[in-house]
């Protein structure tokens, strides 16, 4: 009878084992939320948009490590930089100019994805953030203003270094019509000016400078963006018509806000604005950054700036290294009798001289802006933030735009004068207003052009003005300070290596073209 | 169940004297009988019977199952006749009697075992004076006498069974009669007794011991029944080894299943892989199954616990585990309590050291300090060759620094970094096990504690095993275990650079270990001096004073409890815990930092708990001619993992460490993870042998899983085998030189669930972004959902041959499969204007056909002396067939330099590595040439595109094993081999490519590019800082892989019961052996053994680090039972 009871008890155990609940295999994640619970409430559309700030175009400027950040691979392209540190392949395929479909492939995946991960996530901000309940109106119009400044800015990346990309304006929530074909570059700039003319108007942007603002976008930023588009646009391939005065336009907008100023220099060299900017994170000279701190995002600059084998004692950085070594084809544009930008300890530095002892770099030059003393010799910790745009950039682009579209006027020499005598710090600002005024637009904007190559390095604008200019700048051995200008296409760059038209853009990574079939690498061999 | 089945319808042989019995406790048993009565048992042994409107055959399987006789009949005896009995507590002649009465069987008790004859036929055992009298003795191959080995004239049904001693006579014997002598697990052997009266027998162990009962998961089953492929691992194969890490020991054991050793730490870092690798983004290893109970990783199991381990490998063994048994199974069943009455005591002891096996060839050794000083004034002397300096301003080697160099500028240190971090590892184990048993229960318990080092100093893993096995038959229906493990394992995984001996060749030898003021030197002291080396921690320091310190827990605990409603019909139900804790304390102090000396500590633990819960029905019955056994059942389980980390720095003194990070001035920012999963499956079998020649299994299970999308979350897995014995049937009678034929095939399905958690789901990753000089929340999309993910399935077809033949002199065991995973779970490339790179989808396909061979050769059988030669080996052809949409490349990584080193690619084997040909070094005479690609004479000569270059895993892998007895003495010698794969030396561009960067090997200075030598694949020597460097992985990387490994040499010697009893122990053995005893591989290899994984990657098979050391290991051991 026992055993009977057992038996039958048993055998119910093991029924009702096998029927038990069904909700057993539910997955419901913990340690992330599910996208049908998120997009509910305020605090979900500003996680989303501070994403931005650190996705996409703005990660180029802070990393890549060994091979240098991919805004540097511009530097390398235009032949007249160069990655001491010769270990990875990013500089030397871009100076031989034997990158290709498959050589770089890699790294040009990585540009795509990269992007169009962070113009995804606008995407998305873009579609739910409107929907969110609670979320006041002014504080949704920032927020939206925000996430197409960086749709903005990532395709803007994308259009200038690919030309023809596809747009993709809404986010993918399933696998449907994913493979996309590429849009005509001119129609991916209407996108991107209608998105930065929206939060210019729209976004209700305050008007003060970037660090002003907790580091959040601003007017300013979307403005300068805004005349830096149109100023690319209105040169190759697409010269856009009219873009020269939209971009005098926007420029002006910046500078008549009254919001931006130039940091002046000091008593001595060692006070000088270019000193200024390597040690100061809030000045009304920057209009958009990324920010960086020593231990919640490090700035990796500091150790692209000393010569490995130049390395003063005590350096933390085990291995640094001349990352951003301008060639003396490059260093040439400066004119050392003048320019205080090409002194030593200024933009540049050739040695380093640190406890009575010199560092000599045998010739070489390195990035002084970078050079962090703290991060170098205590900490290890880069904690400057990196400048994407300046005030000086949008004189310049003022002093372009107004020149092409309205003459060489007064306003466009000032621009430019402002930025010059600056630099040419033992010089009378007038003589170098008068040397400009009553110069042809096309001499005048030459000038413009060399300034921008001196003044803006480190924001890699070097390769984006051949890029719209088709020029490439040729100095002269024998007389430093002269630049002139020769077609870029069939020009030979300082490594031997002849330019084509098809190198004016980045090739298209063979694994991209093989994801997407209607994706067609139309202009580079391979 | 015991019958005598008749061959030729009169030649009586005796089968299957055991169920659920092995060799070794069947030797147990019977060494146990000699020390009791064998009437005595019969006397007072009594039992209850309720048989009622029965057949003979219950009352005898009744009878069987309460005691421990065993009975024997011819086909004479009708068995299936009906009967009733009802017996209170009777002895077993009252019971026979009054169960035969009515019938005209007779019986007739020998100690335990009871024959059954028809009245008709002689006695079985009693002699009639006619023809002449035989006697002799059986033994094993280690002399060790066998009792219970059935004795049979060929022929006839006169026979016996040898008693305690192992000795026999039988009387009557004809003239010129064979005598037949067969035992379980043995090979049978036949005897012409021509004019002899006295033969002694040798039995030699049987490879396939046909009625052998193995465990197949959720059951058992006779191997003679069994239609898949399965591979066997019993305790005496891994007792002769010395016990480091299982996996080590069931390494070149079982055809098709290969094990890597990718590592020389104490802990080891194995894979193994069961017929090729067939998934992808999956998880690659077997499941693992210990006592029932799903584990993914048997690493810290403690190896001298195993009993067997059973390998299923095709797909009517490994379906029964449906949704995880794609990989193949491996299921191990650990030692249990006491066999015999009273207390019973082993313990086991061993110690080893192990040493470094010297390079063969000195130029890939590290050069010492006037090599590395001539390669840096090469290096300087180059660096106009390289780049145009303005006159007068090239660089010039300048050395002045005193502490480095004398007044001459020659190096002051010489140190061999090799020779500074190395040591001689010593091991030891110990192992204490008792074991206890009574008349209804079962103990034991297994003690063992391991300290084992590591080449490198201070390299160490100590780990204790306490484990305590249970079982009880609470009553005659019921019985119940139960297994508690715990298991605590500290390990300093010590380490100089990249988990290998990269710094032994990396750090520069003109530095003391130390300086003269007591301090760690480090590769950035270099003042005065214009050299700049790649900045590193002192090797020696490191390993001193870094503190790298593992703490695992595992406890792990089960229960079962088994019903036997009636003898056929039987419930089991099992719980199993295993949890894993996990501790990693970590700090670096400032003694030995580069640059910022901080102090830098963290700590990481994490947690995993699995439980799981299986519940089976087994009903089984032997209808004559017809044996049937059907299974279901039902399982759950579930796993939860979470896990914590901190990390600080800038601690004022090394003191406080990870013991209180409250005293670090700065933190990074704190992380925990969690997540969790479900399974619930539903699994049968039915398996039927008709005549005990044909057998049919089918199995199917049906899973359900968490991990799966809304709409997959179920799976279905079928399979189905058949099994010919071909030799039982009468026209093989004949064919005396074949022993056994056994054909079999299966085909089936299963499948892989070892993908990450929410892999269906879109969710939101959030995080923290830094903006306005603060911590903001951040949050991205993580993927794009894909609700359909189903599971990944792998079909497999198998056809197998077991052969044994010349009086099982050679036995053949040979299958050849096709296996293949569709439905890929693939990380599947997606088009990146997405936004997403990759969405997880069931797309591609890989396949694997191979065969297995297992070959055994009994070459001498003698008395004294036995040899024994065992060739296994898998040959496994490895393909992707398909991916994603558009068969797109995947690079999957490991990635480094030049991106990706592997490439999966439609139409090549997995792990296949990916790099440019190099055609050699530029020649002067090529310089214009060279030009054209920027190089110069003396630079590499590149294809421009790369390629395939090799692939990580091998064709075959296999090992050669022999075994030789002299009297007690064993030997063994256990050759391993892997032919067919490349392997890709990765540290080439640290040692021949960083010129004067830091340290390297003499091949860069001995055999560097020369305008004089310039027939070469080495570089001019360049210095790295001056002059640059390039490198991308290339064909001169790629080395042949394959190997001959001496990986075992072990010698034995058991002492002899005379001894023994004079001592008064039972047993007593002793053994030396060598490990690793030597590697012949390709001479271009330039690393210390040609088996290593990069980067832990699964990908990363055969991509060679500096790895750390294996090495020779020589051991002793003893093994004393009480």
């Amino acid at each position: 009878m026992k055993k009977i009871i057992i038996n039958v008890f048993t055998v119910v155990i093991f029924i009702l084992g096998i029927t038990s609940c069904s909700d057993f295999l539910k997955e419901i994640p913990k340690n992330q939320i599910s996208v049908d619970q998120y997009f509910k409430i305020p605090a979900d559309a500003r996680s989303i948009v501070n994403t931005l700030y650190s996705e996409g175009v703005p990660t180029f400027y802070n990393s890549g490590d060994w091979e240098g950040t991919p805004m540097m691979l511009d530097g390398y392209m235009s032949g007249l930089f160069d990655n001491a540190r010769k270990e990875r392949l990013g500089p030397t395929e871009a100076q031989n100019l034997t990158l290709s479909p498959t050589i770089l492939q890699d790294y040009m995946f990585s540009l795509w994805s990269t992007c169009y991960n962070a113009i995804s996530q606008s995407n998305n901000a873009l579609k739910y953030i409107p929907g969110i309940v609670g979320l006041s109106q002014s504080e949704s119009s920032k927020l939206l203003a925000e996430a197409r400044f960086f749709r903005a800015l990532n395709y803007f990346y994308m259009v200038k270094h690919f030309g023809d990309v596809p747009l993709i304006t809404k986010p993918y929530g399933s696998l449907d019509s994913i493979n996309v074909e590429r849009d005509a570059d001119k129609k991916v700039y209407d996108q991107i000016t209608t998105d930065l003319e929206w939060a210019l108007n729209d976004g209700g942007l305050v008007d003060v400078p970037f660090y002003m603002n907790g580091f959040r976008i601003t007017k300013g930023a979307v403005a300068t963006l805004l005349a830096d588009v149109y100023l690319q646009m209105a040169g190759y391939p697409v010269q856009s018509e009219g873009a020269y005065s939209k971009a005098a336009k926007f420029a002006r907008i910046v500078i008549n806000s009254g919001q931006y100023k130039l940091i002046s220099n000091g008593a001595t060299p060692k006070e000088s604005a270019y000193n200024v900017m390597r040690t100061s994170n809030t000045e009304r000279e920057y209009i958009y950054s990324y920010e960086c701190d020593p231990q919640l995002r490090t700035n990796n600059s500091p150790k692209y700036c000393v010569p490995m084998e130049h390395k003063p004692p005590f350096c933390i950085y085990e291995s640094p290294w001349n990352a951003y070594r301008p060639l003396n084809e490059f260093v040439r544009i400066y004119n050392p009798d003048v320019d205080l930008r090409i002194q030593n300890s200024q933009l540049w530095h050739n040695k380093i001289i640190r406890n009575g002892v010199t560092y000599d770099f045998n010739g070489d030059w390195a990035a002084y802006l970078w050079y962090d003393e703290k991060a170098i010799y205590e900490t290890g910790r880069g904690s400057m933030n990196i400048n994407i745009y300046g005030y000086a950039e949008v004189l310049l682009i003022a002093a372009e735009a107004i020149a092409r579209s309205e003459g060489v006027t007064p306003e466009a020499v000032s621009y430019l004068t402002d930025v010059r005598s600056r630099a040419y710090w033992e010089t009378d600002r007038d003589q170098i207003k008068s040397e400009l005024e009553g110069l042809s637009v096309d001499l005048f904007i030459k000038e413009v052009w060399k300034e921008r190559l001196r003044e803006l390095p480190f924001y890699f604008k070097t390769w984006p003005d051949i890029q719209r200019t088709r020029l490439y700048p040729v100095t002269n051995p024998n007389n430093s300070g002269e630049v002139n200008f020769e077609n870029v296409v069939g020009h030979t760059n300082p490594w031997g290596a002849t330019f084509k038209e098809y190198h004016l853009l980045f090739p298209i990574s063979k694994i991209t073209l093989q994801r997407n079939p209607n994706i067609i690498e139309d202009s580079y061999p391979n | 169940m015991n019958k005598l089945l008749q061959k030729d319808g009169n030649l009586p042989l005796f089968y299957q004297f055991f169920r659920k019995m092995k060799l070794t406790i069947l030797i147990v048993t019977m060494s146990i009988l000699s020390s009791l009565s064998a009437e005595t048992y019969s006397q007072t042994t009594k039992l209850t019977i309720a048989e009622n409107n029965s057949t003979l055959l219950n009352v005898l399987r009744a009878i069987e199952g309460q005691s421990e006789f065993k009975f024997f009949y011819n086909e004479k005896v009708d068995v299936t006749m009906p009967v009733s009995l009802e017996v209170n507590q009777k002895s077993i002649t009252e019971i026979l009697d009054k169960v035969l009465s009515s019938t005209f069987v007779k019986y007739k008790v020998i100690g335990r075992q009871i024959a059954l004859y028809d009245k008709g036929e002689m006695e079985p055992f009693m002699s009639e004076q006619q023809g002449k009298k035989v006697t002799g003795k059986v033994t094993d191959s280690s002399g060790a006498t066998l009792p219970g080995v059935s004795v049979v004239v060929k022929g006839s049904t006169i026979g016996i069974i040898t008693n305690m001693d192992g000795a026999y006579s039988l009387s009557n014997v004809p003239e010129n009669a064979i005598l037949q002598f067969s035992f379980i697990g043995m090979g049978p052997q036949e005897i012409t007794i021509g004019t002899l009266t006295q033969i002694n027998v040798t039995m030699v162990e049987s490879v396939i011991g046909l009625e052998q009962v193995v465990v197949i998961g959720y059951g058992t089953a006779k191997r003679s029944e069994i239609t898949g492929s399965i591979g066997y691992l019993s305790s005496k194969d891994l007792k002769e080894q010395p016990h480091l890490n299982a996996m080590d020991n069931l390494r070149g054991k079982v055809a098709g299943v290969n094990i890597f050793s990718n590592s020389g730490t104490p802990a080891g870092n194995n894979m193994a892989i069961i017929r090729g690798v067939g998934t992808i983004n999956s998880s690659w290893e077997p499941l693992y199954v210990v006592d029932g109970i799903q584990m993914t990783s048997i690493q810290y199991l403690n190896p001298t616990d195993i009993e067997s381990a059973q390998v299923l490998k095709d797909a009517s063994a490994a379906a029964i585990y449906g949704a995880r048994g794609a990989n193949g199974v491996i299921l191990i069943t650990t030692k249990r309590g006491g066999k015999k009455r009273g207390t019973n005591v082993e313990y086991t002891s061993q110690y080893s050291f192990g040493t470094v096996i010297p390079k063969k060839n000195s130029m890939y050794d590290p050069m010492n300090s006037k090599e590395f000083m001539e390669v840096q004034k090469i290096s300087f002397d180059n660096a106009p060759y390289f780049k145009t300096y303005p006159a007068g301003q090239e660089p010039k080697l300048a050395l002045n620094n005193d502490l480095l160099f004398d007044s001459n500028g020659n190096p002051r240190y010489d140190t061999n970094w090799k020779r500074e971090v190395l040591r001689t590892a010593f091991s030891q184990s110990q192992q204490l096990n008792i074991l206890s048993a009574s008349e209804n229960s079962s103990a034991g318990l297994f003690l063992n504690y391991a300290t084992r080092e590591g080449l490198f100093l201070n390299s160490y893993s100590n780990t204790a095993n306490i484990r305590f096995a249970y079982d009880s038959k609470l009553f005659k229906w019921i019985s119940i275990g139960t297994n508690i493990r715990i298991t605590p394992i500290t390990e300093n995984d010590a380490e100089i650079m990249m988990g290998g001996a990269r710094s032994i060749y990396q750090f520069p030898p003109i530095f003391p270990v130390k300086w003269p003021d007591g301090t760690w030197s480090n590769s950035s002291q270099t003042q005065g001096t214009n050299m700049s080396f790649e900045g590193l921690m002192n090797p020696v320091g490191r390993l001193l004073e870094e503190k790298r310190l593992i703490n695992r827990t595992q406890l792990f605990g089960d229960f079962h409890v088994d019903v036997h409603f009636t003898p056929h019909l039987e419930l089991k139900s099992q719980v199993g815990i295993n949890k894993e804790l996990y501790k990693f304390n970590y700090y670096l102090p400032k003694s030995i930092s580069l640059g910022a000396a901080e102090g830098n500590a963290s700590k990481t633990n994490s947690e995993t708990t699995f439980w799981q819960n299986e519940n089976y029905l087994t009903y089984n019955r032997d209808f004559g001619d017809h044996d049937v056994t059907f299974m279901v059942g039902a399982s759950w389980q579930k796993q939860t993992y979470e896990s914590s980390d901190f990390s600080v720095y800038g601690f004022s003194s090394d003191y406080m460490q990870d013991y209180n990070i409250n005293a670090a001035v700065k933190y990074n920012h704190p992380t925990s993870d969690y997540y969790d999963w479900t399974m619930n499956s539903y699994f049968g079998r039915g398996s039927y042998t008709y005549k005990g020649k044909y057998s049919f299994t089918a199995t199917s299970r049906i899973d359900g899983s968490s991990r799966f999308g809304k709409n997959n979350k179920f799976g279905f897995f079928p399979s189905g085998g058949i099994s010919w014995l071909v030799s039982k049937e009468n026209f093989m009678s004949n064919i005396k030189s074949i022993n056994l034929l056994k054909l079999r095939t299966s085909y089936g399905i299963s499948g892989n669930t070892e993908i990450g958690v929410y892999k269906s789901q879109a969710t939101i990753n959030s995080s923290t972004v830094l903006i306005g000089g603060a911590l903001q929340p951040s949050s991205t999309i993580a993927r794009i959902p894909n609700p359909d993910i189903k599971w990944e399935r792998t079909a497999q077809f198998n056809i197998g041959m077991d052969i044994n033949v010349f009086n099982n002199r050679i036995s053949f065991e040979g299958d050849f499969y096709y296996k293949k995973t569709y439905d890929l779970l693939l990380d599947r490339p997606i088009p990146e204007t997405t936004g997403f790179t990759s969405v997880f989808d069931n797309i591609g396909q890989v396949s694997n056909r191979g065969v297995d061979i297992l070959i055994t050769t009994r070459n001498i059988v003698a008395e004294k002396f036995n040899w024994t030669s065992t060739l296994n080996f898998n040959f496994n052809k490895n393909r992707i067939d398909k991916l994603g949409q558009n068969n797109e490349d995947i690079f999957p990584g490991p990635s480094w330099v030049d991106g990706s080193q592997t490439i999966l690619r439609v139409g090549e084997p997995v792990g296949s590595f990916w790099g440019r040909i190099l055609y050699g070094i530029w020649g002067t005479a090529e310089k214009e040439e060279a030009a054209k690609v920027g190089q110069l004479p003396g630079m590499k000569h590149w294809s421009k595109d790369s390629k395939i270059t090799g692939k990580g895993y091998p064709d075959i892998m296999g090992s050669f094993i022999n075994r030789i007895n002299v009297g007690k003495f064993d030997l063994m010698m256990d050759l391993q081999f892997s032919l067919g794969a490349d392997i890709l030396q990765q540290f080439n561009v640290i040692t021949e490519g960083r010129n004067a960067l830091m340290n390297g090997i003499k091949n860069q200075l001995y055999n560097g590019w020369t305008p004089e030598r310039q027939n070469t694949m080495v570089q001019m020597i360049r210095n790295v800082n001056l002059s640059g460097q390039e490198f991308h992985p290339d064909t001169y990387w790629v080395a042949d892989g394959s190997y001959l490994r001496g990986n075992l040499l072990a010698l034995g010697y058991t002492l002899d019961e005379g001894l023994l009893n004079k001592l008064h122990l039972n047993y007593v053995r002793v053994n030396v052996s060598v490990q690793n005893a030597f590697v012949i591989c390709s001479p271009d290899l330039k690393g210390d053994d040609p088996e290593s994984m990069g980067f832990y990657s699964k990908f990363g098979q055969n991509i060679f680090e500096q790895q750390y050391p294996k090495p020779r290991t020589y051991s002793l051991g003893l093994t004393v039972q009480f």
